[in-house]
């Protein structure tokens, strides 16, 4: 199925009504820089080129938000232009999140009531790097059960193809049906899009042709005493802006805010790079130094979360160098271990 | 039906406040709906507007109606739950973790190696085990604490020692003050000399500060415990208690979700567990 731009767009006009829409816009704040915020008519979206500033995730797993109550509304929304990093991103917090006993109330519902217009890649940022995780600039859709999407699109000149990934997708392409003219995707229509693929494939294999694809991740546990990470922690500040802005960190700290009439909790999120983080009453701490507590976020990604959720809890995306102010670079630490 | 709201809190009442020892009190609890869990598992405690924190029962989990939890003041939260009184409300939610597995328990010798405030989740795995006494070989409690003074659960010792089945040692480390005590000086695994259980096939416990529990284990290992029968109760910092705020990982472990019961085995490749 295609669907022209400008059809998109009186798609968003009808619906805003009915549903919350989030868009990336371009921002004054950042060069190149795009940000999710709610649909307005009057300003020109960018579903394509890159992922957005913040995650998909703060849409999802607010800052702060009451847990009991859980404070989350139930709005229909539909967030649009998502990219592949931040959808396996998604992934990661859905088995963080929804698994086991303990459903996250504000994320479940949150969760429930979007639908997720995924958008392939057709630019990278100097710090993509998500062909260095295999993955790719673009979902894919899955072949046995849903995907990570609920609709994606591929971007062919000022025309999309679309591909529904889920249940949520159907029903949304009911909805763009009553206000779009879909046509079939031709042949050259798919053969642009492979070519598309192919493209964006090599700019970010391009832009990170300095580093070997990285993945044997033991090395972190392996060499988890080396000089590597006195190095690199030296510049590091301890800001958190790494964790903050990272797709798949879900750390939190919970504040009692009751009264003697009425439980109540919220919960925040937190930092294993803050001082502190891990401190017990009495003092003690599982990571005295500095360089264990920037450590333990490269062990957390790549070492814990692969063993709690057999995912990586790195997508490539590449936030953390970019929002880093020590311009500490992900993939040169993890290059630099392999080379020990 | 909506998914149950892992945070939600029950209101319970302060019964009663006992001041076991000058740092640490118990609080008698009497939640609004009759509580269940398994010894071992732990709750989360809140004192509205303050704060929570985590602790394991110490009364037997075949006790619902009222829930006995004994606290060392040794932070910020407990410092203000020390200072509740009998009428005060506090809030319970969990249980969360994994309880003691005490059907690898039954029909085998039974250590409790516990120090100070430790000795809190072993009261309540020794009155659960008390209430199935026959299910066991035999128990035996070895009980430490800095001094007479530190001893918690005093008044308790003779009812204990009068169950068949029951063995009860305890020492203090030091004590200046012959009139207050009369029984053995030295750290708690002084006592371990003492018994005559068979260690390959025996079970231990182990609960105390992260010192005590450190050598507590390397003395269990020598004297030929096996890593996979010493069962440890870690103690990490946490906030939701059931594997989502990540701060009490032990490695790739959560100490909270995977734990706080523990065996050696499990968590000795781990890096930093004493701390």
């Amino acid at each position: 199925m295609v669907v022209s731009k400008s059809d998109i767009i009186k798609f968003f006009d009808t619906i805003q009504s009915e549903y919350d829409i989030f868009v990336p816009y371009k921002t004054e704040r950042e060069i190149d820089g795009l940000v999710f915020k709610k649909y307005d008519p009057e300003k020109e979206f960018v579903l394509d080129k890159y992922r957005t500033v913040d995650p998909v995730r703060t849409l999802f797993y607010m800052p702060s938000e009451s847990v009991l109550p859980p404070s989350a509304k139930s709005n229909k929304r539909i967030i649009a232009g998502v990219k592949n990093c931040d959808l396996l991103g998604l992934a990661v917090l859905d088995d963080a999140l929804l698994k086991d006993n303990f459903i996250e109330p504000n994320y479940k519902i949150w969760r429930d009531s979007s639908y997720i217009i995924s958008c392939d890649c057709t630019d990278a940022l100097p710090t993509c790097h998500c062909v260095l995780l295999d993955n790719n600039p673009y979902p894919n859709a899955s072949k046995e059960g849903e995907s990570l999407f609920d609709i994606n699109l591929s971007p062919i000149k000022e025309k999309f193809v679309i591909t529904v990934g889920s249940k949520k997708g159907e029903e949304l392409l009911e909805k763009i049906k009553e206000v779009c003219l879909l046509t079939e995707a031709t042949d050259n229509d798919k053969e642009i899009c492979e070519a598309n693929h192919a493209e964006v494939l090599k700019k970010v294999r391009d832009i990170n042709s300095d580093f070997t694809p990285d993945r044997n991740y033991d090395v972190i546990t392996e060499n988890k005493e080396a000089s590597v990470w006195k190095e690199f922690c030296n510049e590091c500040v301890q800001c958190g802006a790494c964790t903050n802005i990272c797709p798949t960190c879900y750390c939190l700290i919970l504040n009692d805010e009751s009264t003697e009439e009425e439980f109540r909790k919220v919960r925040s999120w937190d930092s294993c790079q803050l001082v502190g983080y891990a401190e017990v009453a009495g003092g003690a701490t599982p990571r005295e130094h500095r360089w264990e507590t920037f450590r333990n976020r490269y062990q957390c990604k790549h070492n814990f979360m692969k063993f709690n959720f057999d995912k990586l809890g790195c997508t490539g995306c590449g936030r953390c160098i970019s929002a880093c102010p020590a311009e500490i670079d992900l993939r040169e630490v993890i290059q630099s271990l392999q080379e020990v | 039906m909506p998914d149950k709201n892992p945070y939600e809190v029950l209101k319970a009442d302060v019964l009663e406040v006992i001041e076991e020892s000058p740092t640490i009190k118990s609080f008698y609890l009497k939640p609004e709906r009759p509580f269940e869990f398994v010894t071992g598992q732990f709750i989360e405690l809140s004192l509205p507007g303050i704060g929570e924190a985590p602790f394991t029962p110490s009364s037997s989990h075949y006790e619902t109606e009222k829930i006995w939890v004994t606290i060392m003041n040794a932070g910020f939260v407990t410092n203000e739950i020390h200072k509740a009184k009998k009428g005060d409300v506090m809030g319970i939610r969990g249980p969360y973790g994994k309880g003691y597995p005490l059907d690898k328990f039954k029909g085998k010798d039974v250590l409790l190696l516990g120090g100070g405030v430790g000795l809190a989740p072993l009261r309540c795995l020794l009155q659960t085990m008390i209430h199935d006494v026959k299910d066991y070989k035999s128990i035996t409690v070895c009980f430490g604490a800095r001094t007479p003074d530190d001893m918690i659960y005093k008044d308790q010792i003779d009812g204990w020692k009068s169950v068949d089945g029951v063995h009860h040692l305890c020492t203090v480390d030091k004590c200046s003050d012959a009139d207050k005590w009369n029984g053995k000086t030295g750290v708690v695994t002084v006592l371990l000399d003492d018994i005559t259980i068979e260690p390959k096939d025996a079970i231990s416990v182990v609960c105390g500060p992260p010192i005590m529990m450190k050598f507590g284990t390397f003395s269990l290992l020598d004297k030929g415990f096996l890593p996979e029968n010493i069962y440890l109760s870690m103690e990490k910092k946490m906030y939701c208690g059931f594997g989502q705020c990540r701060h009490c990982v032990i490695g790739k472990y959560y100490a909270c979700k995977d734990g706080p019961v523990f065996t050696y085995e499990q968590i000795k490749d781990e890096e930093k567990i004493w701390d």
